[in-house]
């Protein structure tokens, strides 16, 4: 449904998506997982017709984007990670307008922004000017504007960010609900936990690259079975790389090593070899394999920044 | 054509929902108007013509007299030109609007004074002036009060040296002007009193005949500068919707749907120039009903406020095809706008400018439009008067909103 060959972006000195490829199928929820700054906005920009990209090409149910622009547009449903909204009209008048471009009018209009206003609990206050919306609120409009023609293919740029945990399960409810019909989407997010739970295919993205893409299996397999340690402490390499027989290194600095474990086992004979080698340990932190441990592998750091 | 007419009834509702920026730009010229049509009228320093004033004196008595030299004493004698006519001609020139009032002061008038008889002064108005004849009423109107008041006290005395008085210039203009100095205060707190007095001042406005009457409305001439200095103004609110919707996100995810940026664009440009159009029509409402401005030729005055219009919503857009920030809006902007107002006659009228000033205001669109709109209003012309400034306004009102639009138009699938 969605062909993504080799895109590059970049702003002067920064290359904010550097040769991203990538296939959606019909029906398919696609996740970009990676921290700010990684080139999500950009790639979804590019996808949704907001940006040029530099080179490469995009491909959306069998158009290229540059020669069928509005064509693939009436397609899309797009929910940008600012909120777009006019705040001196009402959260209905929004969405009678952003529908009214996507080509429905009259009755049908009416019903649809009524039904989603329903949905996401704005119906009463949904002819107060949005301007006198909370944030949480006009997260939500922003959301329902991308939903209300049910479009087949759907854009969401974090959708649930700066939202309460409350309101963020109620959206992506409404995204699993709306994708249930058999739309096709793309999620960003910086979120581990929606990636896993929402997505089918997931791909991790920094530096404007992915740096892998898979199930959410196919992904955790790439770390193995092992579990991640990180011990920091004061200490020097030096002064523990003679006690790492057994284990993995992933990674060996002064007051900082990661390292690959196979079982619990090996964790206490490691640590027991620091203790007696007096090493000066301060934290220990083990990992289980998760969409996380594969992050910190590929990217050598935590999401959450 | 169907998504710009959406983008269209959009914009628009959304201006109604936030008018104020665009109210006030439309207070602007009126408050402008008002100010400098006031100061101008009443200061010598600007060579408009003065108020004439017709006096018909069938009396030429001593009370008479005095009326005339009190009406040409120097403090008067800067705004009112007063001309001495006979009864016939006063009225002809009346009606051929060649004066803002005419004074009829009735035969045996110093008489009937002094002896206490009833008689009558009548002002007749030139209705196509608003203030000026009302300037000649408050004054004769003061006049009547002192010499009604004067002549309750002085009428024995007077009257038996009457015969010494008859057709003379005494007294001096001086002694009038003190007079009249005090009284004029006076005249305001005792107006009421003019009722009982044995004096009584008859005012009139001639009727309109259809045909206008020429005499010029200052406000009609101020009128026309200040009101392209705030449309030019109210455009560029108006318009900056281009670059403040980049600000907000709603013009990126415009260009999510189905919408081609020339459609974003035309339906912008229709929404100013609608808005700006509506802003002008209002304006000269009021000039027309609030400063009585006389309107001849309502095709021509038509025909040349879409052009002034387009010409303004064009030249905005010209500038928006270059400027991408609300930050170089206010900078560049209000100093472009003030110095086209500027060179094209808007604060001061290019007739007060020296001729080399004058030669440059040509070059400004505003002066094309203010001069049609002066031509009009103040001058009675008709679409053959105002052939060459419509021409101008079209041909740079076409270029400027091409090139804009083209400029906004390619920044815009840039994708800035
Ligand atoms: N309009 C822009 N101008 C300059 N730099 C930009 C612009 N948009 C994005 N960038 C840069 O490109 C990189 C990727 O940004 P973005 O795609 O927004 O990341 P994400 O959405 O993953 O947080 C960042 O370094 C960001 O600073
Ligand atoms: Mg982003």
């Amino acid at each position: 449904m969605i062909e993504v060959r080799e895109i590059r972006k970049s702003f002067g000195e920064v290359d904010a998506v550097n040769g991203i490829n990538f296939h959606v199928g019909e029906g398919e929820i696609y996740g970009f997982l990676g921290p700010n700054g990684a080139g999500k906005t950009t790639t979804i920009s590019i996808i949704a017709g907001i940006l040029l990209a530099d080179s490469g090409t995009v491909s959306i149910a069998g158009m290229d984007i540059r020669k069928d622009g509005r064509k693939i547009r009436s397609l899309l449903g797009v929910i940008p990670q600012e909120i777009a909204l006019y705040e001196e009209l009402s959260g209905r008048e929004n969405l009678h307008f952003w529908g009214s471009l996507y080509g429905l009018s009259g009755r049908e209009l009416r019903s649809a922004a009524d039904r989603v206003l329903e949905r996401v609990g704005l119906s009463e206050r949904a002819n107060d000017p949005v301007r006198e919306y909370s944030g949480g609120m006009k997260r939500r409009i922003n959301l329902c504007i991308g939903l209300l023609h049910h479009p087949r293919i759907i854009l969401l740029d974090e959708p649930t960010l700066g939202i309460d945990p409350q309101a963020r399960i109620n959206i992506l409810d409404i995204i699993r609900e709306e994708v249930s019909r058999g739309t096709t989407a793309i999620y960003t997010t910086h979120y581990l936990e929606e990636a896993e739970n929402l997505c089918d295919r997931i791909a991790i993205i920094d530096n404007g690259r992915i740096l892998a893409e898979g199930t959410l299996q196919e992904l955790v397999r790439l770390v193995g079975e092992e579990d991640i340690v990180t011990v920091t402490g004061s200490f020097t390499a030096e002064q523990v790389n003679p006690l790492l027989g057994g284990v993995k290194v992933d990674h060996l600095e002064s007051d900082s090593i990661r390292v690959l474990v196979p079982d619990s086992h090996s964790i206490s004979g490691l640590l027991e070899r620091f203790f007696a080698a007096g090493v000066n340990v301060g934290e220990v932190s083990i990992k289980e394999p998760s969409l996380e441990s594969v992050f910190i592998k590929l990217t050598g750091r935590e999401l959450r920044d | 054509m169907k998504l710009v007419s959406i983008i269209l009834a959009n914009d628009l509702r959304r201006r109604l929902r936030s008018p104020f920026a665009v109210v006030i730009m439309m207070l602007m010229p009126l408050v402008l108007t008002l100010i400098v049509g006031i100061v101008f009228g009443r200061s010598g320093s600007v060579e408009l013509p003065k108020i004439r004033v017709l006096l018909v004196d069938r009396d030429s008595g001593f009370m008479s007299n005095l009326l005339r030299q009190g009406l040409q004493q120097d403090r008067f004698a800067e705004m009112i030109d007063l001309v001495i006519v006979d009864g016939e001609e006063g009225y002809s020139m009346m009606r051929e609007g060649k004066a803002s009032a005419l004074v009829e002061v009735p035969e045996n008038f110093t008489g009937d004074v002094l002896d206490r008889h009833p008689t009558v002064i009548r002002v007749v108005k030139n209705p196509a002036e608003s203030f000026l004849p009302m300037i000649v009423e408050e004054v004769v109107e003061t006049m009547v009060l002192t010499i009604d008041r004067g002549s309750r006290i002085f009428a024995e005395p007077i009257k038996s040296v009457r015969v010494l008085l008859e057709g003379d210039r005494w007294p001096t203009g001086g002694d009038i002007e003190d007079v009249l100095n005090t009284s004029r205060t006076r005249a305001i707190l005792v107006r009421g009193y003019l009722s009982d007095s044995l004096v009584t001042l008859e005012t009139e406005t001639l009727a309109p005949e259809g045909e206008r009457t020429g005499g010029i409305n200052l406000f009609a001439f101020v009128l026309p500068g200040s009101l392209m200095l705030g449309l030019m103004f109210i455009s560029e609110i108006v318009l900056r919707d281009i670059v403040r919707e980049k600000q907000t996100g709603t013009l990126a995810r415009l260009f999510t749907t189905p919408v081609e940026a020339g459609e974003i664009i035309a339906g912008k440009i229709i929404s100013t120039f609608l808005i700006t159009a509506i802003a002008c029509i209002l304006l000269l409402v009021i000039g027309r009903f609030g400063f009585k401005i006389m309107i001849k030729d309502y095709l021509a005055l038509a025909l040349h406020l879409v052009a002034s219009v387009f010409m303004c919503t064009g030249v905005i857009t010209f500038f928006y095809g270059f400027i991408r920030s609300e930050r170089a809006a206010d900078a560049i902007l209000s100093v472009a706008i003030v110095v086209m107002g500027l060179f094209g006659g808007s604060m001061v009228p290019l007739e007060q400018m020296s001729g080399t000033l004058q030669a440059a205001g040509r070059f400004s669109p505003v002066y094309w439009a203010i001069d049609g709109f002066k031509k009009i209003l103040v001058f009675d012309a008709g679409l053959a008067d105002i052939r060459l400034n419509l021409v101008v306004l079209l041909v740079i009102a076409v270029m400027t909103t091409a090139t804009g639009a083209f400029m906004l138009r390619g920044r815009m699938q840039r994708g800035g």
